[in-house]
């Protein structure tokens, strides 16, 4: 699975809370960006964030003078953060259920930012969609299949059809865990010296 | 004021309901764009709009197969639309009540789409905030409370 800084930006631009918007502007369309993140004043400061969204909502929307408003004003902190390795799939879920578009990459210090357009860009769910909790759905079906089974007799459509589930559940879930096959030392040695005499592969 | 028309992004792309997301995400890829305007299948069908938000919340936040979902599962169908003429402070205002962040511009025909972006980047906020006051006045300009004394 893709991970959180496999796709992030790492191209990113934080501001002070105390910028007025105005500066905030001119910073994201020289740099051609969506959101800034609002430096920490101390290590035990949260991250913020303040997006184009937040902006347009909140000043443009009401006539405000950019140059009298400051980001504390309408930034979001503290703000959701993602770490590096969280997958794509969970940040996607993640970003779903706090209805959220992008959140700061951190790991101790920030690393980058990742946004709605980098998992539709980058990331390869089209290809490779990956189902979460296949395990979790795969211990349902099963008790589900069994109590069916139970009541409509082991020999029944009804409780084949239940099995067939489980089946194609196991199977999937078996695709996954084979995804996550570790290289060995040689295939690692040889990948890295492709010349090597070791690599030299025989066809029949 | 400035219009949504002076600002809007001209360069709109379409797509059927009943493409596949696959499509969909492929097409806003190669075009680079965050939205696709969904087809009317009659001229009395209303617009419809996918984003990359619909994409990435409905098909990848659960790990559906976008090969095997359909454009129309998860568009945002009838959509908010914007009159070319509307003033881009409205288009804000609007925005902000709805809780959207693009919409296509319409007017007979499928114009642009304007997008939170397009107001950020190219109109003039910054420079001419408006207030409520303001934009009364220039609504109205024969109102009495329109009336400036040197």
């Amino acid at each position: 699975m893709l991970s959180a800084r496999d796709i992030m930006t790492t191209d990113v631009v934080t501001i002070s809370g105390s910028a007025t918007i105005a500066e905030a502007v001119k910073i994201m369309k020289d740099a051609g960006l969506r959101a800034l993140i609002v430096d920490r004043r101390s290590d035990s400061d949260p991250y913020g964030i303040v997006t184009e969204t937040d902006i347009v909502y909140k000043v443009a929307a009401f006539g405000h003078d950019p140059k009298k408003m400051r980001v504390y004003e309408i930034m979001t902190k503290p703000c959701v953060v993602v770490n590096p390795d969280l997958g794509v799939e969970y940040v996607a879920r993640l970003f779903a259920n706090a209805r959220i578009r992008r959140a700061p990459v951190i790991e101790g210090k920030l690393l980058g930012i990742i946004s709605i357009s980098d998992i539709l860009k980058k990331s390869d769910f089209v290809e490779k969609p990956k189902q979460l909790y296949i395990e979790d759905r795969l211990d349902v079906a099963r008790e589900e299949a069994r109590a069916i089974c139970a009541e409509k007799g082991a020999t029944s459509p009804e409780c084949a059809a239940a099995w067939d589930v489980v089946e194609e559940l196991q199977a999937a879930a078996a695709d996954k865990r084979q995804e996550k096959k570790t290289v060995n030392s040689l295939e690692a040695y040889c990948a890295e010296n492709p010349d090597a005499e070791e690599y030299r592969i025989y066809d029949d | 004021m400035m219009q949504a028309q002076e600002i809007m992004t001209k360069d709109v792309v379409t797509i059927s309901g009943s493409a596949t997301i696959a499509e969909a995400v492929k097409l806003m890829k190669d075009k680079g764009l965050r939205a696709l305007i969904v087809e009317r299948r009659s001229d009395s069908d209303p617009y419809g709009i996918v984003t990359e938000t619909d994409i990435v919340y409905k098909v990848a936040a659960f790990g559906h197969d976008p090969k095997k979902m359909r454009v129309y599962e998860i568009m945002t169908k009838p959509c908010v639309i914007i009159n070319p003429d509307l003033g881009v402070e409205y288009v804000a205002r609007l925005f902000a009540n709805t809780r959207i962040r693009r919409a296509p511009v319409v007017k007979g025909k499928l114009l642009g789409v304007i997008s939170i972006s397009d107001i950020l980047n190219k109109s003039d906020f910054v420079e001419k905030p408006k207030s409520e006051f303001e934009l009364y006045c220039e609504e109205n300009p024969s109102a009495l409370e329109a009336r400036i004394y040197d």
